[in-house]
Formats: structure tokens, C-alpha cells, sequence
């Protein structure tokens, strides 16, 4: 109890312990606002990375199994098994395929130029997604997509079947519809009603030899996803179509399957899926990332926001372990300078024990009043952080912030009691073991030396 | 490990040697002192300076470990305690006066004499109460003249203000045994005069045993008994009783 009342009056009465104190509070302010600031960048980008994945894929690997047999050709086995499983929510088949859109008549000459045009050859080039739609409106966003309006594009007459012929279309054609993204409506001038040239290749399993087809097709509408590689290159239809058009080669090649909690499933989804399918002999083999999440399929994105993160956390760690170091030497200091203070105390009774605690919490007050001076300034910063860069900002007229370089208009912070718990425990973790070694030779102190020493 | 002491003794010093590491060389500066202090005795030792009066105090007050003999109170053989019942011996039962006042220099007056109740407290040998003991401090530094001087840090004091205050928190715990070392040796005649006094009317009427070094011959009139101590030991034949 005089060890807290002394170390205390020690702490109140010397003023360099502000440096101490000042330190610890810039290190834990700064880390928890740095870690939170970084974690709404990682936490906001996450929603931009992600797009429109679905939570899991499921995509069979075609190639013989090892006990000899493949996985069905059909999806109907798959989609039964995902089906009767208490984690999908829904799951829908997908058949894609690449393929160049190509047009006739009049403009035939743009597609020539297309193709030649180093810059924009690329854009002849679409991704073909077969879907079933009622199953696939279960699992992803693809409704939304087609009720958008859009000053480019046309929605299809009926959103519940977008590949079925138009009301409004009284031309004669008599070819399959297909919905086209907004980009690639308006890179190539399509319409509700005109026709594209499909063109693409598919590899003959038997001879080895690709073989090229080419379909025309009439376009039924428009979607937006609002991600501008999909509506730039995908063009949806019907998955039997699709498989028609391929000459039935394959009826699907991936299942979108959309969770029910995909939080609570997220580390071991993975394997467990990839197991339990493969047991089922629908897929190639269990450990060979036929079953990934979008996480993975987005790892190393992912993976270098996070490692920036803890890179940052590390960095900003050597602060707090500086702030560290300043109480350790203004400990060492104090012991110095308070060595006939030591033997007064023995002499009156104190144990070594008791010269070693005071000291201790010398240290600890510090760390103390600093770590939570810190974490809060640290927690209020990430909170407010928005309006101190434009106070900042305004005030001295320099932007700190670029918001037209973001995705978003705001600075995200995203302040997780972990982060905060755990940077003041490890403050007052290190300010504790450099407080030690000087409250050890404090304790050491021979009391008449001390004594003497005048 | 020697017999226990007879009981009438408050402190009993068999046989103490001590020497120093100075420079690689050992030098024995206690060549085998003995001390018996009675209850409620006043003791004087003088001797020449360097002849050990300090150390041998020193020893006595559990502050310094001989390098042999044995030093008994409480009916305890101090120096074979661990360092912690030592210390509590020290804290509760052993007021200690130096020449130099000693007080922390980061306290008032009233918290450096409250300062060993505080450290009892860490024992469990005195529940301290912060109000009550602070008022049982004010009225003894109040009796000791300090009465204004309660808050006043240790540099705003005169030399023998610190020492009253010094003597004040000897005392406050009430100890048995109260060990002065030339207690007026930084002090001029007339105000070493007055600490003097004040701890000899303390003595008197708490029956404290009192050891006191002192150079002064005056002072050892006032005494019981007189030692003398010469080149690290105390002369046999140097014990003076002065009837009062
Ligand atoms: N810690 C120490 N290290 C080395 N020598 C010491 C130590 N303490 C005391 N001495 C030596 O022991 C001898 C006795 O010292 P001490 O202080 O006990 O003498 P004293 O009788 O109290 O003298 P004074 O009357 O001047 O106070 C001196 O020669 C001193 O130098
Ligand atoms: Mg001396």
C-alpha cells in the first residue's frame, strides 16, 4: 500500500516521467488508430475485391479419378448433394465458355476493326455463361442485375425469363436469346433485337483437334452488375443452350453455392465441403481446390492488405517499445538519483520485495496512464478520423486524403476491441519488462552504501 | 548458534566481528564486539572516530550483516531471520536516528513520520488509518514544536526541525529500542541541546532502551551506563555507571 503511495508521489514528483508517459501514449494512440484506419481500408476493399463472387464455387476437376471413375458430367448429382446440405443456402450450376463476338452486314467492318486494334482486340472477347435461372436468381445477384436501369442499356421485357423471346420483338429470327452485359451492349452498338456471331472452339476428347462453331444469337436485354469486367465481357443464356452450342462436350463446369452463415464457416468450408463431395465421387479428388471460397480465389489481394497491415503494426509496435525503452531509462535514472531514498526505506522496514514494487509501478504508472491516455486518444482518432483530415485539410490546404483515388468518399475506420485490448496489454507488457531491470537493481541497493553515498 | 540472552535484556550483541572489501584487501573494522542494552536503559557509546561506533550501530539496527556474532532481540537471534522478518523486526520493534536526518525529501513532515506505520501496514502488524495515524503524527510533531510545520517538506526545515521529525518517526511505531548516532552532530550546541532533551524525555517516559553514540561528554552524564569503543571492540573495563 506505501509502495503504490510512494511510487505514486516518486511518479508525481518528477516530471520526466511526462516523456515517459507522453511516449506510451503515442505509441498506443498511433497503433490503434493506424490498425484501425487500415482495418476499414481492408474491411471496405474487401466489399470492392469481392464483386460478385459467390461464397463458394464448386468446380470438378473432369480429369479420371483415382480409383479410375469421373466425376458425373451431369450437375444434377452435385446440385442434390449441395441441396440436402444444412450449410447451402443455394447453389446453382454454371456452364462457361469463352468466345469472340463477331457481327455481319453493316457491321462487319466494326468487328474487323475491333480485332485489329491493339487496344480494344480484347473487347471482342466474351465470357458465355450458361445458368439456369430460377436456381441461379436463388444464389447470386443475377436479378438485380437484369431490374437494373440504365441509360445505356435495355432491360429484358421479362426479368423471370430473360431468355425467352421478347413480347416486343416482332422481327422473324429464329435464333436462341441471350442478355449481354451494358458495357458490351455498348462497345459493339447491340439492341434489344440484334444479332451477334458467337464464335468459339471446343477440343474434340477424342481426336484432340478443336473444332470451331458458331451460333447467332439475338439479344434479349441488358444487365449491369455494376463491376466493370462483367459487364464488359459476359453475356448470360441458357445453361442447355450453352451446352448445345458446345456441341453438349460439358453440361456445367463450376456450382455457385451461397451459405447460409458463410462467417461461421469461412477457415474450414474448404476441406470439409471438399471431403464430404469427394466421398460422394463428385469431385476429382479432396485436396485439390475444387471447393474454394472467394477468399481464396482473391488470396493474394487479400493477402497484401493484410500483410501491409501488420507490417504497419509492427512498425507502429517499435514505438511503444521506444516509449518502453524512454520509461527504462528514466527508471534508471530515478534509481540513481533516489539511492539514499532506497536506504531510508530499508532502514525503516521496507523489504527488498517492497524497493522492487515501488519501482515496478513507477513503470507501471506510466505505462498506465499512457497506454490509456493512448488508447483512448487512439479509439476517438479512428472514430473522428474523417473529420480531422478535412479540419487538417482545410486548415493548412494541403490534402491528405485524395477521395476521387478511393472506391470510397470517406476515410473507414473500424476500431476492434482485440486490436485495443491487445496493444495496451503488450504496452504495458514491454514497459513492465524494462521497468524490471532497473526496479531489480533498486532492490539490490545495500542500504548503509546508500546511506553513505552523500 | 549461541544461547538465548536473559530476558531483561531489550538488545543483546554477542561477539560481533566486520570487515569491509577495500580495494581487494579485507579489513576487520569490528574486532568482536559485545552489548548487552537492558530495558529501558540509557546507553552512550563514544569512542575515537573510525573506531567502528557507526558500524556496530549499524549492525545492531539490522542494517549492516556482520561477518560473525550474533545480535539478539525480540528473543530472537536477528541476523540467522530471513531478509523479510528482519526487516519487520527492523520496521516495528528498532527506532533509528542518524546524524544526517535521513528524511525523503519528496514527503512532508507528517508523511515521513507516518511513513513506518505505512510499512507495518504491508506486514499486517498495525492496521493503518490514514486519518487516525496522521492525527497521532500531528500531535507528536505538535509536541515537538512542529505543530505549523506539519506540511512542510524537509528543505523548508532547519537542520534541527528535520531532526525532530527524524525522532518523531523513530517513535511513532513505539518501539523498545531506540538507537541514536550522534542524533546532534550536524547541529549547533544550543539547538542539539533541545533535540537532545526531547529525546531523553521520550526515553524517560516511553522506558525506551536508548543507545546512543555521542562525542559529546556532557551527554554521557546524562546516561546510565557509558561504553567505549576503541579500534573495533568494546573496552571491558570502560563501563562507567553514573549515578543520576
Ligand atoms: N562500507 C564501508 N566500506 C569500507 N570501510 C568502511 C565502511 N564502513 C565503515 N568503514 C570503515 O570502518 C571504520 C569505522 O567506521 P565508522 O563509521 O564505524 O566509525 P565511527 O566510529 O562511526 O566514526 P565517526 O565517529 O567518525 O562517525 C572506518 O575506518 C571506516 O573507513
Ligand atoms: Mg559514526
Amino acid at each position: 500500500m506505501y509502495r503504490r503511495f510512494l511510487s505514486w508521489r516518486y511518479l508525481l514528483r518528477r516530471p520526466i516521467n511526462l516523456i515517459g508517459v507522453t511516449g506510451i501514449t503515442v505509441g498506443v494512440g498511433a497503433l490503434i488508430m493506424i490498425i484501425s484506419i487500415m482495418s476499414g481500408f481492408l474491411e471496405e476493399s474487401r466489399q470492392t475485391v469481392r464483386g460478385s463472387l459467390a461464397d463458394v464455387v464448386v468446380q470438378p476437376t473432369i480429369l479420371p479419378r483415382s480409383d479410375g471413375t469421373f466425376v458425373p458430367r451431369e450437375a444434377e448429382p452435385l446440385l442434390e448433394a449441395l441441396d440436402a446440405d444444412p450449410r447451402v443456402a443455394a447453389a446453382s450450376p454454371h456452364l462457361t465458355w469463352g468466345a469472340m463476338v463477331t457481327q455481319g452486314g453493316w457491321d462487319a467492318a466494326q468487328t474487323e476493326h475491333r480485332i485489329k486494334d491493339p487496344d480494344r482486340s480484347d473487347l471482342v472477347f466474351a465470357q458465355l455463361v450458361g445458368v439456369d435461372v430460377a436456381r441461379e436468381f436463388q444464389a447470386t445477384d443475377l436479378r438485380r442485375a437484369l431490374e437494373h436501369e440504365s441509360e445505356f442499356g435495355s432491360r429484358v421485357d421479362d426479368v423471370e425469363h430473360p431468355f425467352a423471346r421478347p413480347a416486343s420483338y416482332d422481327g422473324e429470327e429464329p435464333w436462341a436469346w441471350i442478355v449481354v452485359g451494358e458495357q458490351l451492349a455498348q462497345i459493339h452498338d447491340l439492341h434489344k433485337g440484334s444479332v451477334v456471331n458467337l464464335v468459339t472452339a471446343m477440343p474434340d476428347s477424342l481426336t484432340g483437334k478443336a473444332y470451331p462453331s458458331n451460333r447467332k444469337y439475338l439479344v434479349a436485354g441488358t444487365f449491369r452488375t455494376g463491376e466493370n469486367e462483367i459487364d464488359a465481357s459476359r453475356i448470360y443464356m441458357d445453361r442447355w443452350e450453352l451446352s448445345d452450342f458446345l456441341s453438349d462436350q460439358r453440361q456445367y463446369t463450376q456450382v455457385l453455392v451461397k451459405l447460409v452463415d458463410y462467417a461461421a464457416v469461412r477457415d474450414t468450408i474448404e476441406a470439409d465441403l471438399g471431403r464430404e463431395l469427394h466421398d460422394l465421387g463428385l469431385l476429382n479428388s479432396a485436396r485439390s481446390g475444387e471447393v474454394r471460397t472467394w477468399e481464396s480465389y482473391r488470396r493474394s489481394l487479400l493477402g497484401a492488405i493484410e500483410n501491409e497491415r501488420a507490417l504497419m503494426g509492427v512498425m507502429l509496435g517499435l514505438i511503444i517499445l521506444v516509449a518502453a525503452f524512454t520509461v527504462f531509462a528514466i527508471l534508471m535514472m530515478m534509481v540513481t538519483e533516489k539511492r539514499r531514498d532506497i536506504g531510508i526505506l530499508t532502514a525503516l522496514g521496507a523489504t527488498r520485495r517492497s524497493i522492487l514494487s515501488i519501482f515496478l509501478m513507477i513503470g507501471m504508472w506510466n505505462a498506465l496512464l499512457g497506454s490509456t491516455l493512448g488508447a483512448i486518444l487512439g479509439v476517438l482518432g479512428a472514430w473522428r478520423i474523417d473529420q480531422i483530415e478535412r479540419w487538417l485539410s482545410s486548415t493548412f490546404h494541403v490534402q491528405i486524403f485524395d477521395r476521387t483515388v478511393y472506391l470510397f468518399d470517406h476515410i473507414p475506420a473500424q476500431v476492434s476491441p482485440l486490436i485495443v485490448v491487445s496493444t495496451v496489454i503488450g504496452a504495458l507488457f514491454f514497459t513492465a519488462l524494462f521497468s524490471s531491470i532497473p526496479a531489480w537493481l533498486a532492490s539490490r541497493t545495500h542500504p548503509i552504501d546508500a546511506l553513505r553515498a552523500e | 548458534m549461541g544461547t538465548p540472552p536473559d530476558p531483561s535484556l531489550a538488545l543483546c550483541a554477542r561477539d560481533v566481528r566486520k570487515s569491509f572489501q577495500i580495494g581487494g584487501r579485507e579489513i576487520e573494522v569490528l574486532h568482536g564486539a559485545h552489548l548487552e542494552l537492558k530495558c529501558g536503559e540509557r546507553l552512550c557509546l563514544m569512542g575515537a572516530s573510525g573506531a567502528g561506533k557507526s558500524t556496530f550501530l549499524h549492525v545492531l539496527g539490522l542494517l549492516e550483516e556482520p561477518t560473525e556474532g550474533e545480535v539478539w532481540l525480540q528473543g530472537k537471534s536477528a541476523w540467522t531471520l530471513s531478509m523479510a522478518d528482519r526487516a519487520a523486526l527492523r520496521n516495528r520493534h528498532i527506532g533509528f536516528v542518524f546524524q544526517a536526518y535521513y528524511l525523503l525529501p519528496d514527503l512532508s513532515a507528517l508523511e515521513n513520520v507516518v511513513l513506518p506505520v505505512r510499512i507495518a501496514h504491508s506486514y499486517g502488524s498495525v492496521r493503518f488509518n490514514k486519518s487516525r495515524h496522521e492525527a497521532e503524527a500531528a500531535e507528536l510533531l505538535t509536541k515537538f514544536g512542529l505543530g505549523e510545520r506539519l506540511r512542510h517538506r524537509p528543505n523548508q526545515l532547519s537542520g534541527g526541525e528535520r531532526q525532530r521529525v527524524a525522532v518523531a518517526r523513530a517513535l511513532i511505531l513505539g518501539p523498545e529500542i531506540l538507537i541514536a548516532d550522534e542524533p546532534t552532530g550536524n547541529l549547533d550546541t544550543g539547538t542539539g541541546e533541545r533535540v537532545l532533551d526531547l529525546i531523553l524525555d521520550e526515553q524517560r517516559e516511553r522506558a525506551l532502551s536508548l543507545l546512543l553514540v555521542t562525542h559529546d561528554q556532557r551527554l554521557s552524564r546524562r546516561c546510565d551506563r557509558t561504553l567505549i569503543m576503541e579500534d573495533g571492540q568494546i573496552q571491558a573495563d570502560s563501563t562507567v555507571v553514573i549515578p543520576q
